[in-house]
């Protein structure tokens, strides 16, 4: 490593007159000036044609890296939300929550009504329910019991009027709706249930 | 003109052709054609021919013996017969709804009598009278004479209730009657409390307060 002399030093840092020194430092600083001239000079092109050349080169990234890096990019959301209005919101979401389903979201047509079969059937695999709404065919409506209680039911559209039912549980056992209220003779010697089901949209039978 | 009994003439042997398609693999086959023949005479007639199909398939489905569905087949439609035939004496004019003759041969096999029909169809002799018919039978199925149940419901129905509001005043006689009162002191605080009547429902074995087979959504008026 090549040390400068103390009286160059003292001249570039402008403490001294460059006619203080000798011919051979005055040429020293000289060469020195002409160095950081070109430095300063090289640095500042290459700068501008590196930002140049890279943006030029540079291969457009795909859609889905931009979008990747989007995604990943961390970014600061601000939301500015006055107090009423959050407490009109959670107000909303409590009552969609405790407020009971309306009673039916069935789509009914003209002379339909809603029954509702439920029946205490514990320990059984499968209930149907069977009638002359369904040909009397067990695998056409199927109760449910979701929470494995032994309460099993379903809700079905049927036409208004009168129809008879029975229960099948376990795909074999017929048996009579032990809540129904009213039965009749199935002329077979058994009895059957009967359902009344009222029209949805017209207030008589 | 020739239109129509040409559809007439078509629609005939189509509807057979249904018939025998629907209890075909439901009912035993060597009494179809027996079924068939059934259910297009009550067709001819003008009854809900449709309720002795569910007949046989019931029947059917029930694993009940041939014999026996041919049997409860022609029973019913002698009971349609029936059940028609009353309400044209109660001064129905013919033809009368098969939707009508239906409800009324239901309250019939649930217990209500003859005259008690007559007295509904004379008491409401232009509208619909399914719910009075049942509401009737509800009573009369708990016990109430027919007589007695008739002049409750048709009381309702003067001060101008109809439909499930008939049925509620049944229902309100059968509960008075199951807290413990008489049959005549029930009915007769029904009557006192018409046309404000409320029931409370029985619960179901889930703890819910509704009938256990609940009916349609209501329609008040």
């Amino acid at each position: 490593m090549k040390f400068l002399d103390p009286r160059v030093h003292r001249v570039l840092d402008g403490e001294e007159p460059r006619e203080s020194l000798d011919l051979a430092l005055r040429r020293q600083v000289e060469r020195l000036d002409q160095a950081a001239a070109l430095l300063a000079s090289s640095l500042e092109q290459a700068s501008v044609a590196d930002r140049v050349m890279t943006a030029i080169r540079r291969p457009a990234p795909a859609h889905t890296h931009r979008f990747i890096h989007w995604l990943v990019t961390p970014r600061a959301i601000v939301l500015r939300v006055r107090p009423a209005w959050s407490l009109a919101l959670a107000a909303g979401l409590l009552a969609a929550l405790l407020l009971p389903l309306p009673e039916s979201r069935v789509a009914l047509r003209e002379g339909e009504g809603i029954a509702q079969f439920v029946a205490r059937f514990p320990g059984a695999h499968s209930v149907a329910v069977v009638g002359s709404f369904n040909d009397w065919q067990p695998e056409s409506t199927r109760l449910e019991d979701p929470d494995h209680d032994g309460v099993w039911g379903a809700s079905v559209v049927l036409p208004a009027g009168a129809h008879e039912y029975m229960f099948v549980v376990d795909g074999e056992r017929w048996i009579a709706d032990p809540l129904a209220e009213r039965f009749v003779q199935d002329d077979y010697g058994r009895e059957n249930s009967v359902v009344l089901v009222q029209p949805a949209r017209v207030s008589h039978l | 003109m020739r239109l129509q009994l040409l559809l007439l003439c078509l629609a005939s042997p189509m509807a057979a052709q249904s018939v025998r398609a629907r209890l075909e693999g439901r009912v035993p086959a060597e009494v179809i054609p027996t079924i068939d023949s059934l259910v297009q005479t009550a067709a001819a007639e003008s009854l809900p021919a449709e309720l002795l199909v569910q007949k046989a398939i019931e029947g059917g489905a029930k694993h009940v013996a041939p014999e026996y569905i041919v049997v409860a087949v022609r029973v019913n439609l002698d009971q349609l017969r029936r059940a028609r035939n009353m309400l044209v004496d109660g001064g129905d004019k013919p033809p009368t709804t098969a939707e009508e003759v239906a409800t009324l041969n239901t309250a019939l096999k649930r217990g209500l009598a003859p005259p008690t029909v007559a007295r509904i169809v004379e008491a409401l002799p232009a509208e619909p009278r399914s719910a009075a018919f049942h509401a009737v039978a509800d009573l009369v199925g708990h016990g109430f004479d027919q007589d007695s149940a008739a002049d409750l419901i048709l009381a309702a129905a003067s001060m101008g209730l109809r439909g499930e509001r008939l049925l509620d005043v049944a229902d309100k006689a059968i509960l008075e009657l199951q807290s413990g009162r008489g049959y005549t002191e029930a009915l007769g605080t029904v009557q006192s409390q018409l046309p404000q009547v409320s029931t409370t429902k029985v619960p179901d074995p889930s703890g819910q307060a509704v009938r256990p087979v609940q009916q349609a959504p209501r329609s008040r008026p």
